[in-house]
């Protein structure tokens, strides 16, 4: 008989227990009979020399090893028994668990998707992406194309890749993408802007992600000659074809090239580039189709990094073989492919981690994310201190009923045993009650994240690692406050614990604990409030900081027109029938765009200096630089403080002209009237521009950075303007005129998506995502810690005065007022928040440094803030140790002295 | 009668084993088969045999089947397994030693 079946068919294994048992009484009782003893007789001294019957089944079970579970189950019973008694414990108790445990759950489902979930293919561990920097002296940066911002890795051009493919022997094999953005998918006459990825034919072979429906581009696909075909995510096929096996086979326009849709992805798989969420997956070959360049193919350039690389390791190829041998690889392939590139610019190769793919989301989020998580638990730490002191307190009013069972012959361990039961049923019940708050929070963090006019693409999902991590949180939490209490009970003393007769007084060693606990507690929630306020501040700061335009009632919408079908002439005449027909809506005051957003965290740059003085750069080589309309200045409320702004006459027939912002005019010109003057770019054979006017200075790409020296030029001039962002002036409410401002749009080409509608204001919010997170978790982390340091200062301070009520009693037969009373008390309250407050400023001061950098216009020690915080909570501390102060106060002392 | 000597601790497991290893027997008879053999030299609390069989059997050292007594009556049977064989074997060999050993020891006259 096993443990198993033993545990698991209880019932039966007592039968059988009682019935051999019995059978060995009834057979030796049966043999005394047959030496002649009577019956009755017989069946006593068979009873007798057996011994205790249920001692030794207790011995039976214990050799099954039943002994620990029956206990277990024992302990159980009581803890609930216990719970069940004290309701506002209990509930005081999981509650404060389960807002710990959720916030800490919904952190980590966050912080798991973002940081532990890899691409969804087989052996994603093995996954590396190749990338390459500028050597120290190489001058080699390659032309590219592709997102600004912070490089991940860096693009390959086409030919080098094929070749570095064709000599690869470390990598199972060698595949390329390219992320496109904002092509215009036209399905059954509807015009709509999506996502896309060129991808290398052998992308799906090599690296096998999982279809749900249809095929996957194979190597044949990937040929200049090959029927254009595509595979589509899974979110698109719901979304435009609700899942109907109708949709393989179908034509999509994409940048009106015709492709067709052989496949789809199964819905873990979202691409090579984590939080990327591409909805066509296209060949490569289709490059000069979809995005024509005018410079000709990218395919068959072969100094234009654009392709991104990767491969899965073989098996037992070291990080460092591979990256020496594909090093090998790249230097071959470059004299190759790039013959004219001289051995001192040879960029230097590196492979890097590539298990998420292309991995930029990681680098941005994980900041904010361990702080969330440090700050999550240190709320956890406060409800387990609150936790602790609330047990502590309790035991000291159970010290008889302890006393009682090691006076029974239970040992210490039993009764520590017992004790920590009830700890571990509080945590359990706190720990699921703070799943369920985890689940039902699990989008709350995430949705902080998103820009109020489009979802972040975060998304949270619970797995078995999220209960992995709350079971292993509440276990943790359990053991930290329950270990103390436990611990305390069995130091009762057995004689003095049944002697005393609840006259019990808190002697100072007694009470120690428990204030220690409290003063923790307070210093740790004020740390919490210190940084609460301090992101609190800098999202107050950032959002009235001075940006130098007035963003009210500005409605933005982009507008990226393919090339192939608005080749570089086309561009800024489509863009001027547009500023026009938006200026004429009703509704809108004026109208105007630009080549950037403003504060959207993106800039232009471009190298120029001053004709007379071409030596000269400003800040590290180049001014920033933005194309405007003629109507800019007005329409964004930025004063022209010198000269004239730009007019509709400064086409591409009139001179060139600039307009500077005062900074760069400053860099420029200092100590001359820069109007009439000239600058002229780096680019060879350009020609000089006149600088007609000087702004006032204006906030450029987000409200942190100072104003940029920046130089604003008509795009009415721009012989090839890229996309572009519509800026309207409105007085009309948004919702009709975003109608009117499709309907214009649709009017000059039906083919043509307005992308990212939103205001100014938005678009400012947007680029404060992380602050906004940080300032609205830290100030509800910061409200719960001080709810859970009230909860433990009232618990500490009312378990004191109800053991002191004796001695107030005496204090007052002894003439005591009770004012004088109160303040007592009030004291005592104010001395433990004062102790816990120095504690918490001086961990502030040492902690608050490592968010220096997540500040704005305020020191990591702001006085202000600190000062704040450290008053809220005294005020705190004082209001919930007055109910406990007023009840010592009217103690009547006739009552007290006769009540024990 | 000299008074019957009190067990060994940890005797009651070999005992058991060496009883059940002549044929299958249930607790009482396990109990008889000891006494029997040891003549009623050791005094077994008899109460104490069967968290003893239990630990065995848990061990795998035994195992159980319930069955037909003399009187007709339902009992458990223990018989040895391959594996508490084995587990006699040591266990007497251990014993042997360290009787042998301790026997030396009180022996030596010329301390």
């Amino acid at each position: 008989m096993n443990f198993l079946r033993a545990l698991l068919q209880r019932r039966r294994t007592e039968s059988e227990m009682d019935a051999e048992l019995r059978f060995h009484i009834e057979a030796f009782a049966g043999d005394l009979i047959k030496q002649g003893i009577p019956e009755e007789e017989a069946h006593r001294r068979a009873r007798l020399e057996f011994g205790a019957i249920e001692s030794h089944k207790e011995d039976c079970r214990e050799s099954l090893g039943l002994r620990l579970f029956d206990e277990l189950r024992c302990d159980t019973r009581y803890a609930l028994r216990m719970m069940r008694q004290n309701p506002g414990f209990t509930a005081v108790a999981v509650i404060s668990l389960a807002l710990g445990i959720g916030a800490n759950t919904a952190i980590f489902t966050f912080a798991k998707e973002v940081l532990l979930t890899t691409m969804a293919v087989p052996h994603s561990d093995r996954l590396r992406v190749l990338t390459w920097a500028p050597g120290p002296k190489s001058n080699f940066t390659g032309h590219s194309w592709g997102d600004f911002g912070p490089v991940l890795a860096a693009p390959f051009p086409y030919l080098l890749y094929l070749d570095m493919r064709r000599q690869n022997d470390v990598l199972d094999d060698l595949v390329a993408f390219k992320d496109l953005y904002q092509m215009t998918a036209t399905v059954d006459g509807q015009a709509e802007s999506v996502d896309g990825i060129l991808v290398s034919g052998n992308f799906y072979p090599s690296i096998a992600p999982q279809l749900i429906a249809g095929r996957a581009i194979t190597p044949a696909d990937d040929f200049l000659s090959a029927t254009p075909v595509t595979v589509i995510s899974d979110e698109y096929w719901a979304h435009r074809f609700g899942r109907s096996a109708g949709a393989l086979g179908k034509t999509v326009n994409l940048n009106r090239v015709p492709v067709t849709i052989v496949g789809v992805n199964a819905p873990e798989f979202k691409g090579p580039k984590a939080g990327g969420t591409p909805q066509f997956f296209l060949p490569v070959s289709l490059q000069q189709q979809i995005l024509a360049d005018p410079r000709g193919s990218m395919l068959a350039r072969n100094d234009f990094c654009w392709l991104m690389m990767m491969g899965r390791l073989k098996p037992g190829v070291t990080d460092q073989q591979a990256n020496s041998s594909l090093d090998r690889t790249f230097r071959n392939a470059i004299h190759t492919t790039i013959p004219e590139l001289k051995d001192a610019d040879i960029p230097r190769f590196s492979l890097i981690a590539g298990s998420r793919g292309l991995d930029r989301r990681t680098r941005v989020f994980s900041k904010p994310i361990y702080l969330l998580l440090a700050l999550a638990g240190l709320v956890l730490l406060i409800a387990c201190a609150n936790l602790a002191n609330l047990l502590l307190a309790r035991s000291s009013t159970r010290q008889r009923e302890m006393s009682l069972r090691l006076a029974m012959g239970a040992s210490r361990s039993r009764v520590m045993r017992q004790v920590l039961t009830e700890a571990m049923m509080l945590a359990i019940f706190g720990g699921a009650a703070g799943l369920l708050l985890g689940y039902w929070g699990k989008n709350l963090i995430p949705s902080l994240f998103d820009d109020s006019w489009h979802p972040s693409g975060l998304d949270s999902q619970m797995d078995w690692r999220v209960f992995a991590f709350a079971f292993v949180a509440t276990l943790i939490t359990g053991l930290l406050f329950g270990v103390a209490p436990a611990w305390r009970c069995t130091r009762a003393d057995v004689n003095s614990g049944l002697q005393e007769t609840g006259r019990m007084t808190a002697t100072r060693p007694k009470a120690f604990l428990g204030k220690a606990l409290v003063v923790f507690q307070v210093s740790l929630s004020l740390l919490l409030l210190i940084g609460a306020g301090l992101f609190l501040r800098t999202l107050i700061n950032l959002r009235s900081t001075a940006i130098g335009f007035n963003p009210e009632h500005i409605l933005l919408f982009d507008l990226h027109p393919s090339r192939a079908a608005y080749p570089a002439s086309q561009r800024a005449p489509l863009y001027r029938q547009i500023e026009l027909k938006m200026a004429a809506l009703p509704g809108v005051e004026s109208a105007t765009l630009s080549s950037e957003t403003l504060i959207a965290n993106g800039h232009g740059r471009d190298c120029f200096s001053p004709t007379d003085n071409l030596a000269l750069l400003v800040d590290g080589g180049s001014p920033w630089d933005i194309s405007v309309g003629p109507g800019f200045f007005a329409t964004m409320g930025i004063p022209i403080v010198n000269g004239r702004s730009f007019t509709s006459r400064d086409n591409q027939h009139a001179p060139k002209v600039a307009i500077l912002n005062q900074r760069l005019a400053k860099e420029f010109f200092p100590n001359t009237n820069p109007i009439g003057r000239t600058i002229i770019s780096c680019d060879a054979g350009s020609t000089p521009v006149e600088i007609v006017g000087v702004s006032a200075d204006a906030k450029y790409d987000n409200l942190r950075n100072p104003v940029p020296p920046t130089l604003y030029l008509p795009y009415l001039q721009d012989s090839d303007a890229g996309g572009m962002t519509f800026e309207l002036k409105t007085s009309a409410s948004n919702a009709s005129i975003i109608t009117e401002i499709r309907e214009a749009v649709r009017s000059i080409d039906k083919d043509l998506p307005i992308l990212e509608v939103r205001t100014q204001t938005q678009q400012i919010e947007a680029t404060l995502t992380n602050e906004r997170v940080f300032a609205t978790l830290t100030t509800g982390f910061g409200v719960l810690a001080l709810i859970l340091a009230s909860i433990g200062i009232y618990g500490i301070m009312a378990y004191t005065v109800s053991r002191r009520t004796n001695e107030i009693g005496i204090r007052m037969a002894l003439g005591a007022r009770s004012t004088a009373v109160l303040a007592m008390v009030l004291r005592e309250t104010l001395l433990l928040a004062l102790i816990g407050i120095a504690a918490g400023l001086a961990a502030s001061a040492a902690l608050t440094r490592l968010a220096a950098s997540l500040l704005y216009n305020l020191k990591p020690t702001d006085p202000l803030t600190f000062f704040a915080a450290a008053l809220l909570l005294t005020i705190v501390a004082l209001a919930s140790g007055f109910t406990p102060a007023r009840r010592a106060a009217s103690v009547d002392p006739m009552q007290a002295l006769r009540h024990e | 009668m000299a008074k019957p000597l009190d067990l060994l601790q940890g005797t009651l497991d070999m005992l058991i084993l060496k009883a059940v290893s002549l044929g299958p027997l249930h607790g009482y008879g396990i109990l008889l088969r000891i006494q029997q053999i040891s003549k009623d030299r050791l005094e077994i609390q008899q109460g104490s045999l069967y968290p003893a069989l239990y630990r065995l059997e848990r061990h795998g050292w035994i195992e159980s089947v319930w069955g037909e007594s003399d009187n007709n009556r339902k009992a458990k049977y223990y018989n040895l397994t391959p594996k508490g064989k084995r587990q006699l074997q040591l266990e007497a060999q251990n014993w042997n030693r360290m009787t042998d050993v301790i026997g030396a020891i009180l022996s030596t006259e010329d301390l």
